[in-house]
């Protein structure tokens, strides 16, 4: 009896540890190549329970997710000669393990690749255009062109390249200065032009202020004439109307009143038969 | 018979040991998917919950409610409870459109919408999520000036971003959802702030100039028209003056003359007299020349035949 129940448990064991060693799980997340002495003998990318020879396959597993990997920041000369800084970083997944482990074997391996290919084509694209044309919004255009080359180049590893993006293009720090100094001095020039469009303006309200008095002061003298003329006429006309009733008294009464300011105080010599002595000599 | 039953219990707490490794805790953000032999199954949401051991499943938890956050262009410090903001200029610095350099610091905020997508596709999403915002915020302030980027385009800059960063995330599958990009400070580069303030400065001293000269004129035109009132004022005066003497002497004149036609010549002789009277009595010397033409000396006394003084 006791004999019976430990075979069957070594039985049991040996069973369990043999299927121990000829299962294998694949992760969700990741994807098996399995090796037999070095040569592939299947490959699996979809996940579950799995089965190899036990001692004789090795499996491999890879990552099945998107990779993202950081590409470190180089320069690079636009087709205007202009120097740009630019950093890049490329996202990509094994697609095909087999050819993977055949031509990288490791991530580490393969992120070399990508540098040199992805940066290679960068350079290359981004040579062909100007700066401006970098900075504006064909940059995007011009990244789906160097993704779409170095998928081409990638293809035969495995690789697939999801998507190659430049995350800074930056002027060197020695451009950084000469921009800086043109942005001051722009800015000092709109300064200037403000300050002087404020002076313009100032200048504009002052001089027609001052015309504006010039005008009020000339139109009031102009009414101020035309009024006394008109008062000075009217009293012509009182006098007039008034001395033509008897214009020989007027004589009389105007020559009357005229001695009071000419014999006024002082030598005076006279012809003795003078319109205005008429008078004197008469009564004498 | 003892030493069997110690056997038993050995055998079950052991099984118990292993079973417990099944269980698993859910929190209340969170959802938990569970994989059977690798292959994604079915997802549980909060609490506590079993699934069998190693190696016939396992789980993974993702947090699909909390808003997460990624800075760019600056980072947030805490200590002791204080929290503090620190630029990072190699990330804040972006080149314009017009060749300028701005200070751009933004927030974004993203939480998990698909967590098998979140879990299964991607492997940091923390960082896809940096790096993408990063390069399309770049993007977006690459084709403005800096002068839009300042002022009027902010919003439009945030909005544009956390739309393609949506969509480019989107084609990675990642099962992420772009909250909001938040555009914190944006402001001209340390080295030419000076500059740029120059500018608003120089606003406000165009308005002064303006306000000035407004002073002036303000000032100048009522005073000119007060002036032209005076002037005005002072020929009306005079107006008035030459009517009202010329209504005076005409009046005076025309009641003498009433009188002078009743006896015209005793009149005329009353006048003149009295007028030679009233010229005469100051006058010191008149010299009179005769028809011999000999200068006869008058005396005014004899003349007007009395003493007037």
């Amino acid at each position: 009896m006791k004999a019976k129940i430990i075979t069957i448990s070594v039985i049991l064991l040996i069973v369990i540890i043999f299927l121990t060693l000829s299962m294998f799980v694949v992760d969700q997340t990741q994807q098996a190549v399995v090796l037999r002495f070095g040569q592939i003998v299947n490959t699996y990318s979809t996940p579950g329970i799995h089965f190899r020879t036990p001692f004789v396959d090795n499996v491999v597993k890879f990552e099945k997710r998107i990779l993202l990997y950081d590409i470190e920041p180089e320069k690079i000369i636009t087709l205007d000669k202009k120097t740009l800084i630019v950093d890049t970083y490329a996202l990509w997944k094994i697609v095909d393990a087999k050819k993977f482990i055949e031509t990288m074997k490791t991530i580490g391996l393969a992120e070399s690749r990508i540098d040199d290919i992805v940066y290679s084509n960068i350079r290359n694209v981004f040579a062909k255009h100007s700066f401006d044309e970098i900075i504006s919004d064909k940059r995007e255009s011009f990244l789906k062109e160097v993704t779409t080359l170095s998928r081409a180049d990638l293809e035969n590893f495995g690789i697939e390249i999801v998507d190659v993006r430049v995350k800074h293009a930056d002027l060197p720090s020695e451009n950084v200065n000469a921009v800086y100094e043109r942005m001051k001095a722009e800015r000092y020039s709109i300064a200037a032009q403000i300050r002087a469009e404020g002076q313009k303006e100032a200048q504009k309200i002052r001089a027609e202020a001052d015309k504006n008095v010039t005008v009020i002061l000339a139109q009031a003298q102009s009414q101020a004439e035309k009024i006394r003329g008109d008062g000075e006429a009217s009293a012509t006309r009182i006098y007039a109307l008034a001395y033509q009733t008897n214009p020989e008294f007027f004589e009389l009464w105007r020559s009357l009143s005229a001695y009071d300011t000419i014999l006024n105080n002082g030598t005076v010599i006279f012809g003795k038969d003078l319109e205005i002595f008429k008078y004197i000599f008469e009564v004498k | 018979m003892w030493k069997k039953l110690i056997g038993w219990l050995v055998l079950a707490i052991i099984i118990l040991i292993y079973l417990s490794i099944g269980v698993y805790q859910v929190g209340p953000s969170e959802v938990a998917l569970i994989k059977t032999f690798g292959k994604y199954t079915h997802s549980t949401g909060p609490g506590i919950h079993f699934h069998l051991p190693y190696p016939f499943q396992s789980h993974v938890i993702v947090d699909v409610e909390t808003i997460r956050k990624e800075e760019i262009g600056f980072r947030t410090i805490e200590s002791y409870g204080k929290i503090s903001y620190r630029t990072v200029n190699e990330e804040a610095l972006m080149l314009t459109g017009d060749g300028n350099i701005i200070s751009v610091e933004a927030a974004v905020q993203y939480r998990i919408k698909d967590p098998v997508k979140f879990a299964f596709n991607v492997i940091n999403g923390k960082e896809l999520v940096r790096f993408t915002t990063e390069s399309v915020l770049r993007e977006r302030i690459a084709v403005r000036t800096i002068d839009d980027v300042l002022t009027v385009e902010r919003d439009k800059i945030a909005l544009e971003t956390a739309e393609k960063v949506q969509e480019i995330l989107d084609s990675y599958d990642s099962g992420i959802l772009i909250n909001k990009v938040y555009l914190q400070e944006v402001a001209p580069p340390d080295q030419v702030v000076a500059a740029f303030d120059d500018v608003n400065n120089a606003k406000q001293d165009k308005e002064r100039f303006i306000n000035e000269a407004t002073k002036y004129a303000n000032d100048v035109i009522p005073k000119a028209q007060g002036q032209a009132e005076k002037i005005l004022r002072e020929a009306e005066a005079y107006a008035q003056k030459k009517i009202l003497e010329a209504q005076g002497e005409t009046q005076r004149f025309l009641s003498v003359l009433k009188e002078y036609e009743i006896a015209p010549e005793i009149t005329k002789k009353r006048l003149i007299l009295e007028k030679l009277q009233s010229v005469f009595s100051s006058t010191k010397n008149i010299f009179v020349l005769d028809d011999s033409g000999t200068i006869k000396l008058l005396n005014v006394n004899d003349l007007i035949g009395g003493d007037t003084k």
